[in-house]
Formats: structure tokens, sequence, C-alpha cells
């Protein structure tokens, strides 16, 4: 298995997914610089290009990021599990509005998960990924419940442009505006056999605390409601929605004639979104601690 | 015949148990490369250990825990929404390359060698075990500022760490022992509050 920082290194510079953040980072404050050096990372959080520290610094993140009990690991297979989730879903959805047509094929169209229930299902496995991911490389930081939410929160403030894509591909677009609003109640919708059809749910079950499907689902909604709080204060603030997504992705991808849904449904099948944006948050942190412990 | 079927069903069901076993009881933990260093988790202190030993912001800053593992904690000092430093404290237990480059050091802070790693980055090594350091970002600090900060931990608490956890964690004894020696007959010499 490969580290952290050679994972970092062998993303794209620039590709479909590396377009879409382009221009979704438009909306976000501070915009987002595509980090895919691992020696530059670890320059700038050092604030120094002497080559023999950074071997020695990437050393020691390698180190880290070999050793199965600092879960950094986990973390990135987190992502990859959503991420080949969301491609499947994404691929099967394509294929139901071309072949929804076709005779043949229409009987694909009927299996595919379009309903709002299980996309909003999609989206708490994304944040309840994402909590996970965060406990798996941060650990538990300070010593009360308000540092670990003054630490969460300035993770996610770090990670802003990973935020606004999640709001915006995974909720808002696929959704609607109102979509922060009515995940909780249809949240309340989502039963067990509609966990099930998500393909990333068998993956990450083990991970989740808790016996059983039914206390994992108590999980996801207790944790998309901490989210919540969070995100519709974010999204609000940066006024986002479909139509202003949209609209900024337009300026990378060029003209689009299509609806929202279509538009979310061709993000899921084509970008990497979140493994993308998740391989570069693990990185950074690593990196961080690689530079503090050598 | 019928016995030298008996022995293959026999060892069959002996090889298929133990593969069995191995994959599906937890072995896992047993196998090498489960830590870092492969250093046994008992051995590290803690990151919880360390919070409480972090300075306390001046007014107008903000001290943000941002990592906490087994033998690591690490916090940011911010000030306004701007990160100005990353400070850390971790156990060099798992790391003791880390301890090299104190060797040579001259200076000292309250006792301590202290060490400069490039324009941004000071580190102290407290009672040979715990390494505390100060990384300056975005405008960066300056050398004083970073030693004032370094100054302000905790460093009798840190210390004292090394003496709680002694009993279970006995550090292998390596070539620089010498060394190490005279750093804890220095550290005998601290009075321990």
């Amino acid at each position: 298995m490969s580290s952290v920082l050679e994972r970092l290194d062998r993303l794209p510079r620039r590709n479909l997914t590396v377009l879409a953040i382009k221009g979704l980072s438009t909306l976000v404050p501070g915009g987002w610089h595509n980090i895919t050096s691992a020696d530059d990372l670890i320059s700038d959080v050092l604030g120094s290009s002497d080559p023999e520290l950074i071997r020695q610094v990437r050393a020691r993140a390698d180190a880290l990021s070999r050793a199965r009990h600092e879960g950094y690991g986990r973390a990135l297979s987190l992502y990859d599990a959503v991420n080949r989730s969301q491609k499947a879903a994404g691929g099967l959805r394509l294929l139901a509005n071309i072949g929804g047509a076709l005779p043949l094929v229409k009987r694909v169209a009927d299996l595919t998960p379009t309903s709002e229930t299980l996309q909003a299902a999609d989206l708490s496995l994304k944040v309840a990924a994402e909590m996970l991911a965060f406990t798996q490389v941060n650990g538990l930081p300070g010593d009360s419940f308000g540092d670990f939410v003054a630490s969460l929160s300035e993770y996610a403030g770090e990670a802003r442009v990973r935020m606004a894509a999640l709001i915006c591909f995974d909720a808002l677009l696929p959704l609607g505006d109102q979509a922060l609003q009515r995940l909780n109640s249809l949240l309340g919708g989502v039963d067990k056999r509609d966990l099930h059809q998500l393909p990333a749910y068998a993956g990450m079950a083990k991970l989740l605390p808790g016996r059983g499907d039914g206390a994992h689902l108590t999980f996801l909604r207790r944790g998309v409601d901490q989210w919540l709080g969070w995100a519709g204060g974010f999204s609000s603030q940066l006024g986002l929605t479909g139509q202003k997504a949209v609209q900024a992705l337009e300026t990378t991808l060029g003209p689009w004639q299509g609806g929202f849904q279509q538009m979310a449904t061709f993000l899921d099948a084509f970008t990497d979104t979140y493994q993308h944006t998740g391989v570069q948050a693990v990185a950074r942190r690593l990196v961080e601690r690689a530079a503090a412990e050598i | 015949m019928a016995r030298t079927l008996r022995w293959g069903v026999g060892l069959l069901l002996v090889v298929s148990l133990s593969i069995g076993a191995f994959l599906l009881l937890p072995f896992r933990s047993w196998l090498p490369g489960g830590t870092v260093g492969d250093v046994p988790l008992s051995q590290v202190v803690n990151g919880t250990a360390f919070n409480r030993l972090f300075p306390k912001p001046d007014d107008g800053d903000q001290l943000v825990f941002t990592q906490e593992k087994r033998g690591f904690s690490e916090a940011r000092l911010k000030h306004g929404g701007q990160v100005k430093a990353l400070l850390a404290i971790s156990d060099v237990t798992t790391a003791p390359e880390a301890r090299r480059k104190f060797e040579t050091s001259q200076s000292r802070l309250q006792g301590w060698p202290l060490v400069e790693q490039g324009p941004q980055a000071t580190a102290l090594l407290v009672a040979d075990r715990f390494q505390i350091k100060v990384i300056g970002q975005g405008d960066g600090l300056e050398a004083e500022q970073r030693q004032d900060l370094i100054g302000r931990f905790n460093l009798r608490g840190l210390a004292a760490l090394k003496s709680a956890s002694a009993p279970r964690a006995s550090l292998p004894s390596g070539p620089d022992s010498a060394g190490r020696q005279s750093l804890e007959r220095r550290a005998a010499m601290e009075p321990v509050s």
C-alpha cells in the first residue's frame, strides 16, 4: 500500500476533478491551491526549503502512515470507499438518464437509486466518513468537548473548499436549495433497506460505532445534526445556492445546459472531488505532525 | 488406503483450522508494523497528558488543539483567525533519531538543550524524552519569540511525566547512553515540583 505522501504526489494536476474544484473555489474566500507535491507541502509547513530537513520530515511521515495503528491509511480507505460508491451510483444514474428511452436499458432505470431519501443517506454517509476520518487522523484533540468542537471547526475551516464542494455537489445540486433545512426530515425517512442500497455502507459498516443497522442509523443522524449546524452557517455566510454553484462551475468547465440534478449526476460519475481533497487534507495534518516530531 | 485418507483428512483439518484461526482471530495486532517504529503503545506516553502543559495564550490569541495521538499532541496558536505558530509536544520514544540533533547543541533553556531547525522551527528536548517544538506559520516568528513560547510551556510538569511513566516505560539503551546519563543527572538536579 502506498503511503499518504506518495498518493499526494500522484494526484492529478489538471483534470475534470481539479477543474470542478477550481470552479467552485471562486465562491470561497481564500480560494484553493491544488497541492500535488509533498516536498512543496513540507517546505510550506516548515518554512524552510532545506533538502535535508525535507527528507527527514518525509521519512518520518512515511513511517507514521505505514503504522496501521495510526489511522492514516484507514482514513484514506474511508475516502476511497465513499468515492467508489459515489462513482458507482453516479454511473448507474447516468446510464438511466441516457437509456431511459431504450426499452432494453429501461430496466436499469427502474433499479437506479434516484430517490431523495437515498441521496440524503449518501450525504449522511459522506459526513460520517468525514468525521470518522477526522478522528482517525487527529485523534480526539483537547481535554473537553468544547476543545473537540473547536478543533473540528478549525479542521472544517482549513478545508473550506472541500466542505463547500460537499455542500454544493451532494446537497444543493441534487436536493435543491432548501437541502440543508430538509435533510433532517429526509433522513427520518431513511430505513435500513435504503442504507444497504448504498455501496459505501458495506465498506464503512465496521468502522461506524455501535452494532447493527439501527445503531448506525442513529449515529448517522446524530452526526449529520452536528454537521448541519456548522454547514448551515457556512453556506448562508457564503450565500451558496445551486444556481451559484453551477455558475461557478461554468467558469472552468464550460457552459452547462442541463438541470441541476443532471449536473450532480455528471459530477458524481466523472469526478473524484471527495477523494482528491481528502488526500490533501490528510497529508497536511500528517506533515504538520511529522515536522514537529523530527 | 483408508489410513492415508484418514491422515489426509486430519492434516487438512489441522491446516484449515490454523489458517482460519489466523484469519479470523485478532492476530493482526500481533503482526509487526502496527505501531510507529514497532514500539509497544504502553511504552509511549499518551498525548492527553501533554494537553495541560501547553502555554496559556495571551489576550487576543487563541490556542486550538488540532491533533492528539499516542505520544503526540499539537495545537495552533492563532491571532485574529491567522495561524501564528504550530506548538507540539512529542514523545521521542518512537523517533530516537530526533534526539541526535540535540547532542551537539550548545544553547540551553532552563537547563534543557535547544536547537534551531531551519528559519522557522525551534526544538527543546526535556528530560531526554519529550520534544517541544514551535514552528512559525504565515508571516513567521523571530527566534526569540519562539524561544519565549517554548519557555512558557510547563517544563517541570513535562519532566515529571518521565518519572511517572518510568516504571512501565524503560527506554531501550542505545549507543548514546553516556550522553543520556549526563542528561539524567542534570534532570535529577532539577527540583521536581
